[in-house]
């Protein structure tokens, strides 16, 4: 909270000095509107948060157009958004659109097109405002003409967090050394990464601490989970794309497919083999509660989504490891980190999200100005910091980001040398079908109901079901 | 008599025109398009004709919506055995007079004004490893660990707990009405004829709250078969298909899935075999209240 206020503060001495520049043109343009009630659905995630508090309370000021940004649950925002844009009831003037899902969004033509809204309509185009000052995550929300259907509110990849306090401890070095003959580091293979978890597991209990190895975003009963090994842990032992072929649309590997291949299995043994070392609510826990775990200290290293990783370091209020939080990139099998510095891979997900306007909105045009507003490049270094997220590219070389980078371990500056070895979900416009036949598999490996090699068997059967009943190996 | 009729009718339209938008019209739509393909996600996201019944023949094979069924259909059965029981016993104790009995009587019925998706995350709350203090206290105390994120029998006995403990006070509020309503007759009758306290349970008691019990049985049998909120929020359905319910089940296809054509046979179907349970219980009930007159 209180850095929200702090941004807050922040935000106001920023808006002052746009105030010379752009703060005119915004009332001039939104003078027409005001009075409108602008009404999104977003999920609830730092990010989201200053946008629904900070900025939409300052584009109200400038303009008089009120935004009422609702920030739930992920599973809810999604109902919410879905449900409006197949009803068309217009209730939302805008959405949030999560990278996976916008094949999905497009492929229904839920959006409206943001570059020929713009390029029609040049009163509404801000001065100052540059689709190209985007990072390059900025095309995901492109579609094959180049044309822009979302602008980017957040992204960030998911990184290797560790405890620099526990790694550092001298006790823990020399116990470490002694059980595995060499010597305590954060984890660069999976094998170290296994024996820094069992190690961590039993050195906390026996130093009465409340924590254990590692962090699994294990929810048997959340998608949560699936994602986690989809797109975090089964890259990085080198299984792209779910373990799709590309061109068949097949993922069981007697089809040519990969997902219940050698590659996969070892994957998901090693994941759900560091259950025991995991803390005990790992098994109910989503995005959200690894953070919130790794922030209460209960795990000495994990893979955690950047939108948590710059708050857990950080802020002191809501992190008890503030000041011992070590950044890295998750460890790779051999050969995988080659492949996507190659361009023919990818090591994790470089997750984010836009905000679009569905056809159906009543409000298009004044949503039109909100979302320039939320691109513009004055508030974007208090949003980072905010929100661990960074759309722009010259937020990097804000000096306000370069000190919370300091203080991050670098999170900010590993973001932008390495987020090219990160990629977004695939382009599967069959997203949730595919992910939702997976899902209970991915489940019952984690509850031990099925061994790992079963549950991608018949996960791959449910999947290539589900990509052959709508029509896509045809 | 016409106009009493007219103005019968016209009073009587708002209602009817509610009922049938939002009662008729949905559920004539779900029940059209249940002959259909349809999954927005497709290749072709059309509608798709393809034969007559093709869901419905699709889902008497499916073995996970089959299983769904069975797992409502015995979820019911035990939280309705232990409300029912349970309620009956709180609403004979709240008939006598002991200390303390209104402000008992109120923090009992506290849980029915709670929203379903409250209930799911209060027991969340206390319930989830690692953080909440029922795991810790059963550990601590009892050796007993538990954790319905990776043991299927203890997720369901969570819900069922969950549900017990939502909607015991609403069969005991509803059961001491109708106690309290009872004729006296009978019982001083019974007294008089030297009938115990057993054998005036059995052979009054119960036969004349037969229509009440009817009434809860039937609310309540249909609550907990449509169930969806509270295991919702507490286990999401899991772990693995453990605690999906056919309500659960069906949310999964058509609002993550997107197989609204499938899901809607699933919707019609699931209302077919919940009507048909309902006419076998109150056939066998009332022919049982027959019998005993």
């Amino acid at each position: 909270m209180k850095k929200l206020l702090f941004a807050l503060v922040a935000s106001i001495f920023s808006f002052s000095a746009m105030a010379g520049g752009h703060a005119d043109w915004f009332k001039e343009a939104g003078a027409p509107y005001k009075g409108t009630v602008l009404q999104g659905v977003a999920e609830n995630t730092p990010p989201g948060q200053f946008a629904g508090e900070v900025l939409a309370k300052e584009f109200e000021k400038l303009t008089g157009i009120k935004v009422q940004l609702e920030n739930t649950s992920w599973d809810q925002m999604y109902d919410k958004a879905i449900k409006d844009m197949e009803a068309n009831s217009g209730i939302y003037d805008f959405v949030y659109i999560e990278q996976d899902i916008v094949y999905d969004y497009l492929n229904r033509d839920f959006l409206v097109n943001i570059t020929e809204g713009l390029a029609s309509n040049p009163s509404l185009q801000a001065p100052g405002v540059s689709l190209d000052d985007f990072t390059t995550f900025i095309d995901y929300f492109k579609d094959d003409t180049g044309d822009v259907f979302g602008v980017p509110m957040e992204a960030f990849i998911k990184v290797y967090l560790y405890r620099k306090d526990l790694f550092e401890r001298a006790d823990a070095k020399a116990a470490f050394r002694a059980q595995y003959g060499y010597g305590l580091s954060p984890a660069t293979s999976f094998d170290q990464y296994r024996d820094n978890a069992e190690f961590f597991t039993h050195f906390c209990a026996e130093q009465g601490m409340e924590c254990w190895g590692t962090t699994v975003q294990g929810h048997t009963g959340h998608p949560a989970s699936t994602y986690e090994f989809l797109e975090s842990i089964a890259p990085s032992f080198g299984l792209y794309n779910w373990g799709v072929n590309m061109d068949t649309y097949q993922s069981c590997v007697e089809n040519g497919g990969q997902l219940n291949g050698g590659r996969a299995k070892a994957a998901l043994n090693f994941w759900t083999q560091l259950l025991p070392f995991a803390p005990p609510e790992a098994l109910q826990s989503t995005w959200s509660e690894v953070g919130s775990s790794f922030a209460a200290g209960r795990a000495a290293q994990g893979w955690v989504y950047g939108e948590n990783a710059a708050w857990i370091a950080t802020d002191a209020e809501k992190s008890a490891v503030v000041g011992n939080v070590g950044v890295m990139l998750p460890p790779t099998a051999p050969g995988v980190m080659t492949q996507a510095a190659a361009g023919n891979g990818y090591i994790g997900y470089y997750d984010g999200g836009a905000y679009g306007i569905p056809h159906s909105s009543k409000n298009k045009e004044a949503t039109m100005l909100w979302l320039q507003f939320v691109a513009m490049n004055e508030h974007q270094a208090d949003w980072a910091i905010a929100g661990g997220r960074i759309t722009h590219k010259d937020t990097y070389a804000d000096p306000k980001v370069m000190a919370v980078d300091e203080q991050a371990d670098g999170y900010f500056t590993l973001m932008r040398d390495t987020g090219f070895l990160y990629a977004g979900a695939p382009p599967f416009p069959f997203h949730g079908a595919g992910r939702g036949a997976i899902d209970p598999f991915i489940y019952s490996a984690l509850a031990g109901e099925m061994t790992p090699e079963e549950a991608l068997d018949g996960a791959c059967q449910a999947l290539d079901t589900v990509m052959a009943d709508l029509g896509y190996q045809n | 008599m016409l106009s009493k009729n007219k103005t019968g009718w016209l009073l009587l339209s708002p209602t009817i025109i509610i009922l049938v938008l939002a009662g008729l019209v949905p559920f004539f739509y779900v029940l059209y398009v249940g002959f259909f393909q349809w999954n927005p996600l497709a290749v072709d996201p059309s509608l798709q004709f393809d034969g007559f019944a093709s869901n419905y023949r699709r889902l008497i094979f499916d073995e996970i919506f089959l299983e769904s069924i069975w797992r409502s259909i015995k979820f019911s059965v035990v939280t309705l055995s232990i409300e029912l029981t349970l309620g009956f016993l709180l609403a004979l104790s709240l008939l006598s007079s002991f200390p303390l009995k209104s402000f008992f009587r109120s923090v009992h019925t506290l849980p029915l004004v709670i929203a379903p998706i409250v209930v799911g995350s209060i027991f969340k709350l206390f319930t989830v490893q690692g953080l909440g203090p029922l795991p810790h206290i059963l550990k601590d105390y009892f050796g007993y660990t538990l954790n319905y994120g990776l043991n299927a029998e203890q997720a369901f006995w969570m819900i069922v707990i969950m549900d017990v403990w939502h909607w015991t006070p609403f069969v005991t509020l509803t059961l001491l009405a109708g106690l309290s309503a009872l004729p006296q007759d009978p019982y001083e009758s019974a007294k008089i004829d030297g009938a115990n306290n057993f054998q005036i349970f059995t052979y009054i008691t119960i036969p004349m709250m037969v229509p009440v019990l009817i009434v809860v049985i039937f609310i309540r049998l249909m609550d907990s078969l449509k169930i969806v909120d509270e295991v919702w929020m507490l286990t999401g359905g899991g772990p693995g298909y453990a605690t999906r319910f056919t309500g659960i089940h069906i949310w999964k296809e058509v609002f993550e899935k997107r197989y609204y054509g499938l899901g809607s046979a699933m919707s019609i179907l699931y209302l077919y075999i919940t009507i048909v349970i309902c006419w076998v219980l109150y056939s066998v009930m009332v022919a049982r209240g027959k019998n005993e007159d």
